[in-house]
C-alpha cells in the first residue's frame, strides 16, 4: 500500500498548497506596461435602457481612438453583485463596469479599482456632480467616475384614473402623511383610487380587499422609491456609519406606517407580489391598474415607453420631517487589474466628459453624473413636455444618505428575510425591525 | 489477469507479465483516477480546511478557528435552513415514492397505450430542473399566473411562507415521480408471475396479494430508490433557486441554497465551506446505511 | 398481474382514468407555457394567462435569437459543445478505468476501487465553492476548460456502471483474443466496446441529460454573454426580464426543447436503459 500513501499524502499537500495558494491571492497586479496599440474593453452595467446608449458612446470613443474597442455585457442586478466578487476574484473582470456606493467600499478598500483621482488627474471632479463624488470617495480618495445622478424621488400618476376618481391635480400634488395624527391626505387620496372588482373603492363599505383591481398607490418593500424616504420624512435613520438602525423610533414609526397602508389599508398591492419582484408595481402602473407610482428618474425611460395613457409626476409625499428623498449615483468604476490599463484610463477619461456622458441622458435613460452633459437630458424630457422639476426639488428638503458600507452586501442579506415576513405582515413592525437591526448589524461584524 | 492455462511460463516472464499487466491497468486508470482525485477528492480537503478560514474573496483569508463550525450548530439562519431542508425532503420523499409505486403497479397492467403514457410521466426528467422552475415560477405567479387564472384565487403561492416550501415540494414530486416510478416498474418485471398466480389461487385479492406479495417483493426497489432519491432530495437547488431563491422569509431556504448565499451573496467562504463538509457528512452517514442494508451485494462485488 | 387475459373492464377503466389524468397534469404546465410564449405582451397583459394565442407570434422566439437582448443561439451551440466534449471525454476513461477494474489485475486495485465508489457519495453543491476557488487559481475562471474539466476525465458512477457490465462478458471471449495475441487495447476497443453497446447508450443517455442541465457549475465558473449556456441563459433573462413571461416562457421551451425532441424520438429505447441502471 505504500504508493497509495505517497498519493494520500500527495493529495494533503496538493490541498495545502491550494488553500496556501488561495491565502496569498491577491488581487493580480495590474500591468503598467506601455500602452496597448489594440486592446479590446468589456463595460458591464445592469440597466438594459443604458447598455444601448453606452453602445452609442462607444463607437465614437473608439472613432476617436482607434484599436481601442468596448463591447458592452448587462448583468441582471439580482446576479451583477455576485458575477462582480467572484469574477474579480477569478481574474475575469470586465475591464471597466458600474459600481452603485452601497457595493463600494470593499473593492476600493482592497485596491480592486483604479484610483480616480491618481489617473485623471485632481481636478477632473470638478466636472462631474458633487453629491455623486462624495458618495464614490472612500478613504479620501475617488474611485469612480459618475455616470448618473439620480435626482429624488417623486410620484409619477396615471391622469386618467385620478380624473375618474374626481380629484384634480391640486389634490394630489402636496400629499402629506403622518403615523399619529396630522395631515393624511395620502392615505386619503390612494384610498379613493383603490377599487375593487365591483367598483367600490377602499373608504367605502362593503370594500373588497380580496379582488382589488385598482391600487391607489405602491407602498412596498422597496428600498430607494418606498422605505428610506418614509423613514427618512419620519426623521428616523436607516444607518449610522455602517450599523443598521432599524429599532430607532421615528424608523419604526415609519416602517408601521407603510406596512399599514399594504395590509390595513389595502391601497397597495399584497407584499406577496412586491416582496420577490420589484418590477410588479411598474408593471401596474404601465397597465393602468394603479393610480400612483412612486419612483425615480431611473423608471422615467420606462413609464414614457410603456404607459399607453397620460400621465405626470408629482413630488413625493412628506412626513412630520418634509418630503426626504435618498438620491443615489452610479460611477464607472476601472478594474485595477485590467491588462488594459492604459485604455482603461482613456476610457475613464472619455466617459467623465460631457461627450462621453452624454448618451445615456440623450435617450433619457438615466440623468449623466457629468454636470456638463445634463443639458442634453433635459432638454430630452422638455421636448417631451415632461416636467422633472418634483424630482429635483425635492433635493432642496436634505436628503437621507444612500445604503453604504463595508459589508452592506452581510447585512442586507441578513435583514432581508425579516423585513420581507414584516412587509407580509406576519411578524410585528417593532419587533422584527429589532431582531433585523440585531442579525443585520452581527452579519457586517463577520 | 486471471492465470494463462499453463504454467509452463517461467517465474522472470510471469513476473514480467504482471508487471506489464499493472503497468496497462495503472495506464488505463490513470485519467479518471486524475479527474476523480482532482475534482472530487481535493475539493473536499480544500472545503475542510477553508472551513477554518474566514474569507471574502478579496482581502486575504484569516484563520478562525472553530468559529464557522460553531455557527453550523448556533447560526439560527443555518439551523432554519437545516429545518427547512429536513421539512423539504419529508413532504418529497413518501409523496413521490408512493405516487411513483401506484403508477408503476397501474403501468404494469401492461393495458395498451401504457407504453406511450409511460414515456410521458418521464418527460419532466430530461428537462433541466431550473428551467421547469422557471415555467412553475410562472404558474405559481400571483397576479398573472395560470395557477391562480385557473382556480380563480389570487394566493400567493411562492412567497406565502406557508405556501412556499409545499408548492416547492410539488413542483419536486411533479417532475420526479414519473422517473420513480420507471425503477418500481423494473422491480414488479421482476417478480415471477407463479408467485402472484399462487397468492391468487389462496384466495387473496388483489388488495392483499399487492400488500402481502408485491410489495415485500419490492423492497429492494423501495430501498434503492429511497436512498438515492432521499440523497439526490438534500442536494436540491437548480429549481429552488429559479423558483424562490430559498425565499419567502427563509421559508424554502434549504441547505444547498444557503451554501450557494454564504459563497456567492454574503461572500463568507469559510462559512459556506463549513455547511458544504457538514452536508456531505450527513449524506455519507445516510449512504452506509445503504452499504450496510447491501453489504452482502458489495462484498460480493469485490470478490 | 399482467391480466390482459382476464378482462376487468372497470379496474381498466380506473387505470386509464388515473394514468391519463397524470399524463395531463405532466403535460399541462408544458403546454401552457408554450402557449404564453406564443402570445404578444400586449396581448398577454390584457388577457387571462389562459386564453389562447390572438394572434399567434413568434416575436418571443425571434427577441431570443436575434442578439439584441440575449443571445440564445450561441448558448445553444456552446450548450452542445460542452455535452459532446465532456461525453467524450466520459466515455473514454470511463471505459478505460472500468476495463481495468474488471479484467486487469494490480496492485492496490481493489483500494482504487474503494476510493471510486467512495467518491460516489460526493455531491456537486459540496465541491462547488473549492472547484470554483481551484479553477480560479488555475487561471480558468470563465472559460470552456473551466467548464468541462471537473467532468471530462469520468465519473466514478460511469466507472462503478461500466465495471459490473464488463464482468458479466464471459472471459473466455477476452483470453481467446489475448491468445490471438491481442493486447489490451486491441482486446478492449474490438471485444469489450462492441459487447457493452446497450450499457454505453445508457450512460450516455444519462450523460447528455445530466450535463445539458447541468446548472449549478455553468453558474458559478462562468460569467458574461460569452459562456452562457441554456441553462444560465435562461436564469439569467428571468432575472432580466422578471414578469415578462411571454419572453420568458419561450426560453424555457428553447431550453428544453431539444432534449424532449430527443427523449420523445427514441423515448422506449430511453426508457429501458434507465431501468436498467436502477437494477442490474
Amino acid at each position: 500500500m505504500r504508493p497509495n500513501r505517497a498519493r494520500r499524502l500527495a493529495i494533503g499537500i496538493t490541498a495545502a498548497a491550494m488553500l496556501l495558494a488561495g491565502c496569498s491571492a491577491p488581487a493580480a497586479s495590474p500591468s503598467s506596461a506601455a500602452p496597448q496599440e489594440n486592446a479590446q474593453l468589456v463595460f458591464r452595467t445592469w440597466d438594459e435602457n443604458a447598455a444601448k446608449a453606452y453602445d452609442q458612446t462607444f463607437a465614437k470613443f473608439t472613432a476617436a481612438n482607434p484599436g481601442i474597442t468596448v463591447k458592452t455585457e448587462v448583468v441582471a442586478w439580482a446576479d451583477y453583485f455576485t458575477k462582480l466578487r467572484t469574477d474579480i476574484a477569478g481574474g475575469s473582470a470586465p475591464d471597466i463596469f458600474w459600481l452603485n456606493n452601497s457595493y463600494l467600499a470593499p473593492y476600493a478598500r482592497n485596491g480592486n479599482l483604479v484610483d480616480i483621482n491618481a489617473t485623471l488627474g485632481a481636478d477632473a471632479a470638478g466636472a462631474w456632480v458633487p453629491s455623486v463624488v462624495k458618495q464614490f470617495t472612500v478613504d479620501g480618495k475617488l474611485w469612480g467616475v459618475p455616470q448618473t445622478s439620480d435626482g429624488g424621488i417623486a410620484v409619477y400618476y396615471n391622469k386618467k384614473l385620478v380624473a375618474d376618481a374626481g380629484l384634480s391635480e391640486a389634490d394630489i400634488a402636496k400629499l402629506a402623511w403622518s403615523p399619529s395624527g396630522g395631515d393624511n391626505s395620502l392615505l386619503t387620496v390612494a384610498e379613493k383610487l383603490t377599487k375593487d372588482a365591483s367598483g367600490k373603492t377602499a373608504d367605502q363599505a362593503g370594500f373588497d380587499a380580496k379582488h382589488v383591481k385598482q391600487y391607489g398607490y405602491n407602498a412596498a418593500y422597496d428600498l430607494q422609491a418606498i422605505y428610506l424616504p418614509f423613514i427618512g420624512s419620519n426623521g428616523g435613520t436607516y444607518q449610522d456609519g455602517d450599523t443598521f438602525t432599524f429599532s430607532n423610533p421615528k424608523t419604526v414609526e415609519a416602517f408601521s406606517y407603510v406596512v399599514d397602508l399594504i395590509n390595513k389599508h389595502h391601497v397597495a398591492p399584497s407584499a406577496a407580489d412586491t416582496n420577490t419582484n420589484g418590477d410588479f408595481s411598474r408593471d401596474q402602473f404601465l397597465q393602468g391598474k394603479m393610480a400612483l407610482f412612486q419612483s425615480g428618474l431611473y423608471n422615467l425611460a420606462n413609464v414614457e415607453a410603456g404607459a399607453k395613457f397620460d400621465w405626470g409626476v408629482v413630488g413625493l409625499p412628506a412626513g412630520p420631517a418634509g418630503a426626504i428623498s435618498v438620491t443615489n449615483g452610479v460611477a464607472v468604476v476601472g478594474n485595477a487589474a485590467s491588462k488594459n490599463s492604459a485604455a482603461v484610463a482613456k476610457l475613464l477619461a472619455y466617459l467623465g466628459t460631457a461627450e462621453g456622458n452624454q448618451a445615456i441622458g440623450a435617450s433619457g435613460a438615466n440623468l449623466p453624473g457629468v454636470t456638463g452633459a445634463q443639458q442634453v437630458y433635459k432638454d430630452y424630457w422638455a421636448s417631451k413636455k415632461v416636467d422633472l422639476t418634483p424630482f429635483f426639488s425635492v433635493l432642496d428638503n436634505g436628503t437621507i444618505p444612500a445604503p453604504t458600507g463595508e459589508n452592506f452586501a452581510a447585512g442586507y442579506a441578513a435583514y432581508d428575510p425579516i423585513l420581507q415576513e414584516i412587509f407580509l405582515g406576519r411578524k410585528d413592525v417593532a419587533a422584527g425591525l429589532a431582531e433585523a437591526d440585531a442579525a443585520a448589524n452581527k452579519a457586517i461584524q463577520g | 489477469m486471471h492465470e494463462p492455462s499453463s504454467g509452463a511460463r517461467t517465474r522472470p516472464g510471469r513476473r514480467r507479465a504482471r508487471l506489464r499487466e499493472a503497468v496497462a491497468g495503472y495506464g488505463l486508470l490513470a485519467p479518471s483516477l486524475v479527474g476523480i482525485v482532482a475534482f472530487l477528492v481535493v475539493p473536499i480537503l480544500v472545503a475542510i480546511g477553508l472551513s477554518f478560514y474566514k474569507w471574502d474573496l478579496l482581502s486575504r483569508p484569516r484563520f478562525v478557528g472553530l468559529t464557522n463550525w460553531a455557527a453550523v450548530g448556533t447560526d439560527p439562519a443555518l439551523l432554519n435552513s437545516a429545518a427547512v431542508t429536513i421539512a423539504y425532503v419529508l413532504l418529497v420523499i413518501p409523496l413521490q415514492t408512493v405516487l411513483g409505486i401506484a403508477l408503476a403497479v397501474l403501468l404494469h397492467r401492461g393495458l395498451p397505450g401504457s407504453a406511450g403514457l409511460r414515456s410521458i410521466l418521464v418527460l419532466p426528467w430530461v428537462c433541466a430542473p431550473l428551467a421547469l422552475g422557471i415555467v412553475w415560477k410562472w404558474i405559481f405567479a400571483p397576479t398573472d399566473g395560470a395557477l391562480n387564472a385557473l382556480l380563480g384565487t389570487s394566493i400567493a403561492w411562492l412567497s406565502d411562507p406557508d405556501l412556499a416550501l409545499p408548492a416547492v415540494a410539488f413542483v419536486a414530486v411533479w417532475s420526479q415521480a414519473g422517473y420513480v416510478a420507471l425503477f418500481f416498474l423494473a422491480g414488479l418485471a421482476a417478480i415471477p408471475a407463479s408467485v402472484l398466480e399462487a397468492a391468487q389461487l389462496d384466495g387473496a385479492g388483489a388488495v392483499r396479494t399487492f400488500w402481502y406479495v408485491t410489495l415485500p417483493l419490492l423492497r429492494p426497489t423501495l430501498f434503492f430508490v429511497l436512498v438515492t432519491t432521499t440523497i439526490s432530495a438534500f442536494q436540491a437547488f437548480d429549481s429552488i433557486y429559479a423558483l424562490t431563491q430559498g425565499g419567502p422569509a427563509g421559508a424554502t431556504n434549504v441547505v444547498a441554497m444557503q451554501i450557494y448565499t454564504s459563497a456567492f451573496k454574503t461572500f463568507d467562504m469559510g462559512r459556506a465551506a463549513a455547511l458544504a463538509v457538514a452536508l456531505f457528512v450527513v449524506l455519507v452517514l445516510i449512504s452506509l446505511a445503504q452499504q450496510l442494508y447491501f453489504r452482502r451485494r458489495i462484498t460480493y462485488d469485490l470478490s | 398481474m399482467t391480466s390482459a387475459s382476464r378482462t376487468r373492464p372497470l379496474a381498466d377503466a380506473g387505470t386509464y382514468v388515473v394514468l391519463v389524468a397524470a399524463a395531463l397534469l405532466t403535460l399541462a404546465p408544458f403546454a401552457l407555457s408554450v402557449l404564453t410564449s406564443l402570445k404578444a405582451p400586449v396581448q398577454f397583459a390584457s388577457t387571462s394567462p389562459l386564453s389562447l394565442p390572438n394572434p399567434v407570434t413568434v416575436e418571443n422566439y425571434l427577441t431570443l435569437f436575434d442578439g439584441s437582448r440575449v443571445d440564445f443561439g450561441s448558448a445553444l451551440g456552446l450548450t452542445a459543445a460542452m455535452v459532446v466534449v465532456v461525453l467524450a471525454g466520459q466515455l473514454v476513461f470511463s471505459i478505460m478505468a472500468a476495463y481495468a477494474f474488471a479484467r486487469l489485475e494490480f496492485p492496490g486495485r481493489d483500494l482504487l476501487f474503494w476510493v471510486y465508489l467512495a467518491t460516489l457519495m460526493v455531491p456537486p453543491v459540496v465541491t462547488v465553492v473549492p472547484l470554483y476557488l481551484m479553477m480560479v487559481q488555475l487561471g480558468l475562471r470563465n472559460t470552456f476548460s473551466g467548464l468541462v474539466l471537473p467532468y471530462l476525465l469520468g465519473s466514478p458512477y460511469a466507472v462503478f456502471l461500466l465495471r459490473e457490465f464488463f464482468r458479466g462478458i464471459p472471459s473466455e471471449l477476452t483470453d481467446a483474443a489475448r491468445i490471438d495475441g491481442a493486447g489490451t487495447w486491441r482486446t478492449l476497443l474490438h471485444i469489450v466496446v462492441p459487447l457493452s453497446r446497450p450499457v454505453i447508450a445508457t450512460l450516455a443517455i444519462i450523460t447528455v441529460v445530466t450535463h445539458a442541465n447541468n446548472f449549478l457549475w455553468p453558474l458559478i465558473i462562468t460569467s458574461g454573454d460569452e459562456l452562457q449556456v441554456l441553462t444560465t441563459a435562461t436564469a439569467s433573462l428571468q432575472g432580466r426580464f422578471n414578469a415578462n413571461w411571454t419572453l420568458v416562457t419561450a426560453a424555457t421551451t428553447v431550453a428544453m426543447l431539444p432534449l424532449m425532441a430527443v427523449f420523445l424520438a427514441f423515448s422506449r429505447r430511453i426508457v429501458d436503459s434507465i431501468q436498467i441502471t436502477g437494477f442490474r
